[in-house]
């Protein structure tokens, strides 16, 4: 059966964006605009179809099988669409020292998709990524490129039965170090921790006198 | 620039890569990634080797080795990709120590790993540098025993190519070929890491050059649709040979197997065509075995056309002649016959003392233009300014590869010992194109116009009175000053419509080149005015000339004269006034008027390798041979003398031009002079003193004066059906191949038959609507085409 | 140590002397406004260079402070800037790279979510080193809150006119554009970088040509880390003298380490160059969290070193971590705890960098990304055999050095070295079929 329809252009009427957009990059440099394009059809439609796709290569004036070729090599565009939900979990090392396999396992369990699949009422959607660099605050849960970090066991059955109630939680910040705030991080090893390592496990003794 | 590759010293220049000083050493590497004429890119690194060179110390003296004296080499930390490596004074590369050796063995190993190894069964099998490249270099061991990469096998990524995913070893030449040859994006890898893949989104392969990536796909990811699973490499005839499907003169090899063509690739020539054709000359050779081939002579007998012996045909037109007065004969042949088959007809006619002798299609201009102005396709390379009338692209593909490669501004590279540079360091992946340096300009968009600074968009027909102005634009700037400022100003657009502040940059530019080159296609030398017009204003820029005639030997059939001696003998008046004609591979019947006319003839006889319309009209059908099948000599667009040799194709008892010479000759007692090849080739030392017989391989541009046919003053008057009737539609130049079209089974299905482009409103006064087949004629020749 | 003296070299964030720089405002509600950093002194160093200085003492000055580049390979930024031809009317870039993808990092990222104007201050003066006509902030697309933040900074900066035409008057014209990234750690590279901000597909160019004669739209180009940028505001600050009164004989000026994995206190400490790793994770990260047996010194693509003196208390400079095999990178310092299989580790650091080749060359895409991975797989599944391990460590010798770019030797250099450290996890596993340690539970309640 042939299907026919007629797509509403995503820029038609968003013409002062599109100028925006080109504008930020100089005439040599038109194609520089793919990517702030594919992310903003991406932002608006959780995807960039095909037909997407077209109307991008034609407002560059290149192939449309350079905007797919472009648009696959990264892993955070879309050409189905993901949930309402996306929930990228880190699994890279520092992440998964702190959990990440078993909260990728937990949520596996709770929404009952897999890495790549949204579940049946589009609300949610799960990707397994690498490194958010959130490597101190680890595990890491991003959230429609929210950062949620230190997700303990409890917050992050929290987070879910919030979301399944659609609701996203403000973002705490967590930090830690040098970053805590304004009053920077003073040497513990004066307080003398120790003993619980392997080896050498000393601090230096500086800053004691 | 001194190199010393294992053991052997070398002297080379500046620029130079390493893979280069390794082959022109008479040694080897293997490699995937480069290819000749595209930039290197170090992706497959199957190329490494070791790599070392002496340093100069602080106050520029070398750095010694203390025990030997001798500069001391520093070796790199890695060993380097031999084709992205420049060599430098004193380098020492060497491919054959053991760490090398161990790198070479792992990158077979690896490029293996997911490779499906299914040679057996691959088009590839017995030519494919993988397998090549395994034996000699590889261990012959695999370690991988996980499942390999799964991927499509047979994906048509247009009906004249097929893509076998798993068998892609990545190594990007086909991407690279269409980003930097072309310069038309329309295959990409898709996706990353092991997942990549290469892939379109086009619909089929919108481009003109598509086959070549066949040709340079390493493996048999690549294929050829037309010779699938037709035969294995080993078992191929390959003939070294020359396109007849443009004037291009480009390179070809026909590969055959038991009496069919298989396939056809391209064959380097430097000069010409490097190593790329465009689709229409590597997929159009279906037709040659189409069922409907004609294998014997036929005669009329009873009404009907009977097979007969070559004898018996030739006594029978013999016969008819002698009833007849030789000067009104007509003989026409088409614009793709050899030089020698030109010699043949010009002794028939010269024997029959008839003035009637044309080739057709021709345009009512010269497309010879005099040696010291003509541009050769290297000038039309490394030219700084170029103007197109017309669209090159479908009238003679090579030329708007080389016009690209100007825009790149990169000449031609020297060759070496071991020929054409594997790793040209000057060429880059996307190459910024000046496209300043080139105008276009045609009555519809053509697709170079993708590439050009300027477009000149005219009005059909409007080619004379658009070079005037442009040659009016371009006084104005010699004079300088307001007055011509202003007087360039003041030209309203005329007919052509096209603004004249675009006229004065296109003249500009033009004149600005030291090196300029202006290119006309059929949309101008169709037109006697126009082409005055536009060699006046190619004089007045001090171009070059290019003229692209509308066949394969439109230049040497011109040269050697095989024309009318009057005007009024052309090809389409003949076919009024001559009483008998002798025609070789043209079909005038499919004009229904003039087939009423053929059919009055005292003798029509037809030499075509087809029963066409007109043939089946003849009294005598000769069998022809295809252009495929025929040994001799074209001469190109730039006056290149090449020679074509015969592939081994099964067509019964056809004959060439030559070859029906011999027969009439032989018929009517006569030894006719191009009777055969060696015999016309002994006229051609006899009368211009040029010898064919032994052209260099890639063919020799020879000063020869152009033969003028001794004029006839005693012409009939044209008929009036003759005079042109105007009518202002585009024809697509598709038009102007050979015909055939509708045989060439997968060029047909990716391309659609040729089209007419009609202005709604002419197409109103025509009664014409999209989608009718009409006919029509283009320079004397009919078509059929598709309205759009 | 804090007893070398006060005249010596500040090589320890004990040091009295010792005061944190970069990292100052990180942190602090609101410092990532205008105001904020107008109030605490922003933008005076780039008005210093820009008003008092010409391009070329900005470059001497950074030279002359020793600073090297802060993303990972460690090049003397003064020098990268001085290569810059000189200006030919036509189009310069500064490129900032914020892709910060390598695991382990994430010292970044807190510079342009907290302290954006920090970074733009940083180009400016870069900028008017290199006589630049515009800039752009490349930033990993993750990074949503930091793109925010920095953009509108950019804009603060430019209605405040500290971006546009002829900025403080001087004749330096500047903007910035960001680029938003979208899933991709070769984008990190930087001629990668710059194909992906061309809009094309993110593989490594070749070099030569590079940078600074071809770059981003084949013009000069000088890329530099978020870091090396943020550092030059305080060289033009408070002198190269005064940055290179910190760290060692070739790693000068204070820097951006990162601890994560076991300890107790992870995240970004600033400290002076030539601090030692002790000094990092004990004293200021509060040690392991539990039983380590190993660390990784400076992102997940440098070598590791096991868990021992020696190399606790090795100094955190280029030179030392060279001599020792490693890298100093971008000085992201993971440890890893004793019950952590080893191998498993691997596999999850060998996956990352699967998923992250481009596919362009043939070692690392079929070599990293698609045949160690699956070695791993077999062992870690407890089907590997002695075979297998030998068979790793063979791919890993041979991939290392011919690679395109370096992300594949990033790859199997730490392979080389869990190998040469930890081999007999590695024979454990494949003879038991079961890890020598099989903690997998490190989720937290
Ligand atoms: C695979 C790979 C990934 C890289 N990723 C980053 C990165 O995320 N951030 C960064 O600043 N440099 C990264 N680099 C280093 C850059 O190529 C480049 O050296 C650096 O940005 C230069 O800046 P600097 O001189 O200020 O350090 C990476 C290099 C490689 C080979
Ligand atoms: S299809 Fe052939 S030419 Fe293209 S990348 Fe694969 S192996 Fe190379
Ligand atoms: S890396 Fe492929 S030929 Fe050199």
């Amino acid at each position: 059966m042939i299907e026919l329809q007629t797509v509403t252009p995503f820029f038609e009427g968003k013409e002062e964006r599109l100028d925006e957009i080109l504008n930020r990059y100089p005439p040599e440099g038109r194609r520089s605009a793919l990517m702030p394009l594919l992310w903003e059809v991406q932002n608006a439609e959780r995807h960039v179809s095909e037909a997407r796709m077209h109307e991008i290569a034609d407002i560059l004036g290149i192939n449309v099988t350079e905007v797919k070729g472009v648009m696959s090599f990264y892993s955070t565009y879309y050409e189905y669409p993901i949930g309402r939900f996306h929930l990228q979990v880190c699994s890279t090392i520092s992440c998964a020292l702190a959990g990440s396999d078993q909260m990728y396992d937990y949520l596996v369990e709770e929404l009952g998709i897999v890495n790549g699949e949204r579940d049946a009422e589009g609300r949610f959607s799960i990707q397994k990524v690498e490194c958010l660099g959130s490597c101190g605050t680890a595990p890491v849960l991003s959230i429609n490129d929210t950062y949620y970090e230190r997700v303990s066991r409890s917050r992050c059955a929290h987070l879910v039965e919030a979301m399944r109630k659609d609701e996203l939680p403000e973002a705490w910040r967590e930090r830690g170090s040098d970053i805590e705030g304004s009053q920077k991080a003073s040497p513990v090893g004066t307080s003398g921790a120790r003993g619980d390592d392997g080896a050498g496990g000393t601090p230096t003794g500086g800053g004691q006198d | 620039m001194k190199v010393k590759v294992n053991e052997v010293e070398l002297d080379l220049k500046p620029g130079t890569s390493a893979i280069d000083a390794v082959f022109s050493a008479g040694d080897d590497v293997p490699y995937f990634c480069s290819q000749e004429y595209m930039s290197p890119i170090g992706a497959c690194r199957m190329c490494l080797a070791r790599i070392g060179a002496p340093r100069k110390d602080k106050d520029g003296q070398w750095v010694l080795d203390e025990e030997t004296g001798e500069p001391k080499i520093f070796w790199f930390p890695n060993l380097m990709a031999t084709c992205t490596t420049q060599v430098m004074e004193g380098m020492v590369i060497d491919t054959r120590s053991e760490p090398v050796k161990r790198a070479q063995n792992s990158m077979v190993e690896y490029t293996l790993i997911n490779h499906p190894l299914d040679c057996p069964v691959c088009d590839k099998g017995g030519a494919c540098e993988l397998q090549d490249r395994s034996y000699e270099y590889g261990s012959g061991i695999s370690r991988f025993e996980f499942d390999k990469r799964h991927q499509e096998k047979h994906h048509a990524l247009s009906e004249l190519i097929t893509l076998d995913r798993e068998r892609c070893i990545h190594c990007k030449r086909c991407v690279r070929y269409f980003e930097e040859v072309p310069g038309d994006e329309v295959l990409d890898f898709i996706d990353r890491a092991n997942h990549t893949y290469i892939s379109s989104e086009e619909t089929g392969l919108p481009n003109n050059f598509t086959g070549n990536i066949t040709d340079i796909c390493p493996v048999g990811a690549l294929l050829d649709a037309t010779s699938r699973f037709r035969g294995r490499n080993w078992e191929y005839h390959h003939t070294p040979s020359v396109t007849m499907d443009d004037a291009t003169g480009s390179a070809v090899w026909i590969d055959s197997r038991t009496g069919r063509i298989e396939r056809i690739k391209a064959r380097l020539n430097p000069e010409v065509n490097k190593t790329w054709i465009d689709d229409g000359t590597r997929f159009g050779h279906e037709y040659v075995d189409d069922e409907s081939r004609l294998l014997t002579p036929l005669i009329r007998r009873g009404g009907e056309l009977v097979p007969a012996s070559w004898d018996e045909a030739a006594a029978f037109v013999a016969e008819r002649l002698s009833g007849m007065s030789g000067k009104d004969v007509g003989i026409a042949i088409r614009a793709d016959s050899t030089v020698e088959e030109g010699i043949g007809a010009l002794a028939l006619a010269e024997h029959l003392g008839t003035g009637q002798i044309d080739h057709a299609p021709r345009h009512e201009a010269s497309v010879v233009a005099p040696l010291a102005r003509r541009a050769t396709l290297t000038d039309l390379a490394t030219a700084d300014a170029i103007f197109v009338a017309g669209d090159v692209t479908e009238e003679a593909g090579i030329v708007d590869l080389r016009i690209k490669d100007a825009l790149k501004g990169v000449a031609p590279p020297e060759l070496m010992a071991h020929g054409v540079p594997i790793a040209d360091l000057r060429l880059k992946e996307r190459q910024p194109r000046d496209e300043r340096m080139l105008t276009v300009a045609a009555p519809y968009r053509v697709d170079l116009m993708r590439y050009a600074g300027v477009a000149l968009r005219h009005a059909p027909g409007q080619e004379a009175s658009l070079f005037r102005d442009l040659e009016a634009a371009l006084k104005a700037t010699t004079t300088g000053g307001d007055a011509g400022e202003a007087r360039a100003g003041e030209t309203e657009p005329s007919g052509h419509g096209v603004a004249s502040s675009d006229i004065r940059t296109a003249a500009e530019r033009l004149k600005q080149g030291e090196r300029a080159v202006v290119v006309l296609t059929g949309a101008v030398l169709a037109s006697k005015d126009a082409a005055t017009a536009a060699l006046a204003f190619a004089t007045a820029a001090g171009a070059k000339l290019m003229l692209i005639g509308p066949m394969a030997n439109s230049h040497g059939l011109e040269v050697m004269g095989v024309l009318p001696s009057h005007a009024n003998y052309a090809y389409p008046a003949m076919l009024e006034t001559a009483k008998a004609l002798v025609i070789s591979h043209l079909d005038p019947a499919q004009d229904p008027d003039i087939a009423e006319r053929l059919k009055q003839k005292d003798m029509l006889v037809v030499h075509d390798s087809f029963l066409t319309e007109t043939a089946a009209i003849a009294d005598v059908v000769l069998p022809a041979k295809t252009v495929y099948e025929r040994d001799g000599t074209v001469v190109n667009l730039e006056g290149r003398f090449l020679k074509v040799i015969a592939a081994p194709v099964e067509g019964g008892t056809s004959e060439d031009l030559t070859g029906v010479v011999k027969r009439l000759g032989d018929a009517l007692g006569q030894r006719l002079e191009g009777r055969s090849v060696r015999s016309a080739h002994r006229v051609l030392r006899q009368r211009m003193s040029i010898d064919l017989a032994d052209l260099p391989e890639w063919g020799e541009i020879l000063d020869v004066k152009p033969v003028t046919p001794r004029r006839d003053t005693s012409a009939p008057a044209m008929a009036e059906t003759v005079k042109r009737r105007g009518g202002n539609v585009v024809v697509t130049a598709s038009m102007v191949r050979p015909e055939y079209a509708y045989l060439n089974r997968h060029l047909l299905a990716e391309r659609g038959g040729p089209t007419l482009r009609v202005n709604p409103a002419d197409a109103q006064a025509h009664g014409l609507t999209h989608g009718d087949d009409v006919r029509l004629r283009v320079n004397g020749m009919w078509r059929r085409a598709t309205v759009k | 140590m804090a007893d070398a003296g006060q005249n010596g070299p500040i090589v320890s964030r004990h040091d009295p002397r010792y005061e944190v720089s970069i990292y100052r405002y990180v942190g602090v509600d609101g410092a990532h406004t205008l105001d904020f950093y107008r109030q605490h002194g922003g933008y005076d160093a780039a008005r210093k260079a820009l008003t008092t200085m010409t391009p070329e003492q900005v470059v001497d000055e950074v030279k002359a402070s020793g600073l090297r580049g802060r993303g990972g390979a460690g090049f003397p930024t003064g020098v990268k800037w001085s290569f810059m031809p000189p200006p030919d009317g036509g189009p310069r870039y500064v490129l900032c790279n914020a892709d910060e993808s390598e695991p382990g990092s994430f010292k970044d990222r807190y510079i342009i979510e907290d302290d954006p104007h920090q970074l733009i201050e940083g180009m400016i003066i870069a900028a008017h080193a290199m006589r630049a006509t515009h800039g752009f902030i490349y930033v990993r697309g993750e990074y949503l809150l930091g793109i925010e933040r920095t953009l509108a900074a950019v804009q603060e900066a430019r209605a405040a006119g500290l971006l546009g035409e002829r900025i403080f008057g001087s004749d330096l014209s500047f903007d910035i554009t960001i680029h938003r990234g979208a899933g991709a750690y070769i984008c990190g590279e930087e001629t990668a970088l710059m194909n992906s901000l061309e809009g094309l597909r993110a593989n490594p160019r070749l070099k030569p040509p590079f940078p600074a004669a071809s770059g981003v739209y084949g013009r000069p180009t000088t890329i530099n880390n978020v870091e090396s940028l943020a550092s030059a505001v305080h060289i033009i600050n408070r002198g190269a003298a005064w940055f290179a009164s910190m760290g060692t004989e070739d790693s000068k000026g204070t820097k951006l380490y990162q601890v994560s994995g076991t300890v107790r206190r992870p995240g970004v400490y600033e400290m002076p160059m030539g601090a030692s790793f002790r000094e990092l994770v004990y004293d200021f990260a509060g040690g392991p969290s539990e039983p380590a047996k190993a660390f990784i010194p400076g992102g997940s693509s440098t070598p590791m070193f096991p868990w021992e003196d020696r190399f606790l208390d090795m100094s955190m400079d280029y030179g030392t971590l060279a001599k020792n095999g490693s890298m100093l990178g971008t000085g992201g310092v993971i440890v890893i705890p004793r019950d952590k299989c080893m191998v498993d580790l691997m596999f999850n650091l060998v996956r990352f960098y699967a998923h992250e080749s481009c596919g362009k060359c043939t070692p690392c895409r079929e070599g990293v990304a698609h045949w160690m991975p699956r070695l791993y797989q077999k062992l870690v599944e407890g089907l590997g055999t002695q075979e297998d391990v030998d068979l790793i460590e063979d791919l890993a010798n041979n991939i290392r050095g011919t690679a395109f770019c370096p992300l594949a030797d990033a790859c199997v250099m730490p392979v080389q070295a869990s190998f040469k450290w930890f081999r007999d996890e590695y024979e454990y596993l494949a003879e038991h079929k079961v890890p020598k340690y099989s903690k997998n539970d490190w989720w937290q309640a």
